[in-house]
């Protein structure tokens, strides 16, 4: 009879042990590939893409073809729409914004410009930004009720910029010793990435400093960030070629996708984004594409 | 339960306790037991226990060992393992080469170190010098430990603690301070002008002095607002400042001038006024990059030997991975004939996988692999069904 309980109550030891193995290994890989976004509606292939923008309200992704000089759009679908050069002026856009309708800004490296770009009115205006008589370095960008948000690459800090432009505030982490590299904008405030230290950082609205914790067991080289819709943090690795995920609180819950160069593979990503309808989006700056993921 | 426990406790002390005792005389009957002596005895070897290490009768390594490399040593040094994996880790404990410094038996050193301290360092460290005109003590002396830790650290140089606070360990702060007496405000960084080794100048400043340094403090640390800035270089290095502007850049790292992370504004062992050996310098951010590929089987000569700048731009580059030409032209500068024969490259040869332009780094990763030839994948099948699925 005891021998009968003990087997009865290994079977069920055994059944709970399979079940964990497979609901982990499930959650390992909950993402599967939905959509490439690349250069072959527009008859060339997209080079060294850079950033993506995602239009909410035109439910419209715009992909920074940073070695092409160019902006393509596509629609919620992944379907090529347009390619837009601003009539060849472009020079190494970077990453981009859309204020309105009819206005878009783009980083450009080539010109180390945060360039305006009137699409009806067809003008190109740039701009040089400064703090005092410092030029800033424009990299990532990004906008939300009236202020620009910069990050300026020399001192790895996010400079809040007024619609003229002007300079209001600078974000930055007082404990780390490196510089940001990345930063995303979520309702609950601004949260950003430190390369060097391998570190993330959230601030509120004010931009005060909420929090901050490491990545540094799991990522290599962090690039870019995200903040899904659970607000895990999902950490971009350029060198692994892989997505590390973090709760909110900082604790390493999962990796997934690897180096390559076949669908669903990353070779030199560069950004990461959440597009609003669900989908993890890897812009692969080595493979000239956007990866559209979802559950 | 407790019966099966006590059978098993019995079983596994008569198993062992006989073994262990018996290698005492088994063992050396035919090994000399002289040449396992020495001031120093590995603890196992002290308690006739040669089977915690070799299985006498048959194992997979030489040596009849049990594991391989750093695995046999960490079976019985578990915490060493964890302690190992921290900040900066040695090349030769990254590798599991445990006995690249350390003997199995018995030594006359501490810790079963090899030979004279020093010779076991500069058995691999061989580009540094012996002697300098003027050395420093502890070099002289060879004692490396004095400023550096052996297996890991989480500081640069697997220096024990950081820079200025190892100077600090030997060097009275007051009398350095009567040393310096026109130095612009508190004394530190310690190693922007002085080489910890040695150098053919009085007081072991380096070598190559900036020549705004060699005319006086006042040429940079008097100009306000742009004192130890990123512009204050740039001011005479223009060219540097557009490859600073390129897509990709080192425009980045700690502080507010980003090219003291590299250079040393005030004096150096060489004309760029590095702040380290070339591998040194990159290993200071891409430790990452240099850990994965330094044990592959295959690779590139100058990835080898760390002559990063051979092929990556170190200021900026509008290309990936900082690249000094696209993945052709980079190749082809040595490569040549690669260039214009074999498998097509070049922008009219189109990767069916991602439609990007078809270059030498589509199927070869210089800096390291597994494969022949430094091969994305096996030559033999896999690498040629990436794209060509028919075959």
């Amino acid at each position: 009879m005891r021998y009968v309980k003990n087997m009865l109550s290994q079977s069920a030891l055994l059944a709970v042990s399979i079940f964990m193995v497979a609901t982990t290994s499930l959650a390992a890989e909950p993402w599967a590939w939905k959509a490439t976004l690349d250069g072959a509606g527009s008859g060339q292939a997209i080079v060294m893409p850079t950033a993506l923008y995602v239009d909410a309200e035109r439910q419209r992704y715009y992909v920074v073809d940073s070695g092409g000089n160019r902006l393509l759009s596509f629609s919620r679908e992944g379907t090529f729409l347009l390619a837009f050069t601003a009539e060849g002026k472009l020079q190494i856009p970077y990453d981009m914004v859309r204020e309105s309708a009819d206005v878009i800004w783009v980083v450009e490296r080539g010109r180390n410009s945060l360039t305006s770009i009137n699409i009806k009115a067809k003008e190109v205006v740039t701009h040089i930004i400064k703090d005092g008589e410092r030029v800033l370095v424009p990299d990532r960008l990004d906008y939300k009720n009236g202020i620009f948000y910069v990050l300026d690459k020399e001192s790895g800090q996010i400079a809040l910029l007024g619609s003229d432009l002007a300079l209001q505030k600078w974000l930055a982490c007082p404990e780390c010793t490196s510089g940001f590299v990345d930063f995303k904008l979520t309702n609950a405030g601004i949260w950003a990435l430190d390369q060097l230290d391998k570190k993330v950082v959230q601030f509120d609205a004010e931009g005060k400093l909420i929090k901050q914790f490491d990545v540094g067991q799991q990522v290599e080289f962090p690039v870019s960030l995200a903040i899904g819709p659970a607000d895990n943090v999902y950490v971009l690795d350029r060198h692994a070629a892989d997505i590390d995920v973090f709760d909110p609180q900082g604790n390493f819950k999962y990796s997934f996708l690897a180096k390559g160069w076949s669908r669903g593979e990353l070779y030199f990503p560069i950004e990461i984004v959440f597009d609003p309808w669900g989908g993890l989006c890897v812009v692969e700056e080595g493979n000239g594409r956007v990866e559209v993921f979802g559950r | 339960m407790l019966r099966y426990y006590r059978i098993f406790v019995i079983s596994w002390l008569a198993i062992v306790f006989p073994l262990a005792a018996a290698a005492e005389t088994v063992c050396f009957t035919c090994h000399k037991k002289e040449a396992f002596s020495g001031k120093v005895v590995h603890q196992p070897l002290v308690k006739g226990q040669c089977g915690s290490c070799h299985n006498p009768h048959v194992a997979h390594f030489k040596g009849l060992l049990e594991q391989e490399g750093s695995a046999l040593c960490f079976s019985c040094h578990e915490k060493e393992e964890q302690a190992f994996k921290q900040g900066m880790v040695h090349q030769p404990v990254r590798s599991g080469q445990c006995l690249a410094c350390h003997v199995p038996h018995a030594s006359s050193r501490n810790g079963l170190i090899k030979d004279q301290l020093s010779e076991t360092c500069f058995g691999c460290h061989t580009k540094l010098l012996p002697k300098f005109q003027y050395t420093h003590n502890p070099y002289a002396q060879g004692q490396c430990y004095s400023c550096h830790l052996p297996h890991q650290s989480v500081f640069g140089q697997l220096l024990k603690d950081e820079p200025d606070k190892v100077c600090l360990s030997c060097h009275n702060s007051q009398d350095l301070q009567k040393g310096h007496v026109n130095y612009p405000g508190t004394l530190r960084d310690c190693l922007s002008c002085h080489n910890p080794h040695g150098s053919s100048r009085p007081g072991i400043v380096r070598d190559v002095l900036h020549a705004p340094f060699a005319q006086g403090c006042k040429e940079c640390h008097d100009k306000g607002e742009i004192q130890g800035s990123t512009r204050s270089c740039l001011r005479c290095h223009e060219a540097v400042a557009t490859g600073m502007l390129a897509r990709h850049s080192h425009l980045t790292g700690k502080g507010e001038n980003k090219c003291v992370a590299c250079h040393s504004p005030h004096a150096g062992n060489e004309k760029n006024l590095l702040k380290g050996s070339q591998l040194q310098v990159c290993r200071g951010c891409h430790s990452d990059t240099i850990a994965r590929y330094e044990n592959k089987l295959y690779r590139h000569p100058k990835a080898k030997e760390g002559s990063c700048i051979d092929c990556h731009e170190v200021h900026g580059s509008n290309r990936i991975a900082m690249l000094r030409g696209d993945g052709n032209a980079i190749c082809s500068r040595c490569h040549e004939t690669q260039g214009k024969f074999t498998h097509p490259v070049g922008e009219k040869v189109v990767d069916v996988r991602t439609g990007q332009m078809v270059t030498c780094v589509t199927c070869h990763l210089p800096m390291g692999s597994d494969f022949k030839y430094e091969l994305i994948y096996s030559g033999s099948k896999d690498l040629c069904i990436q794209c060509h699925k028919r075959y």
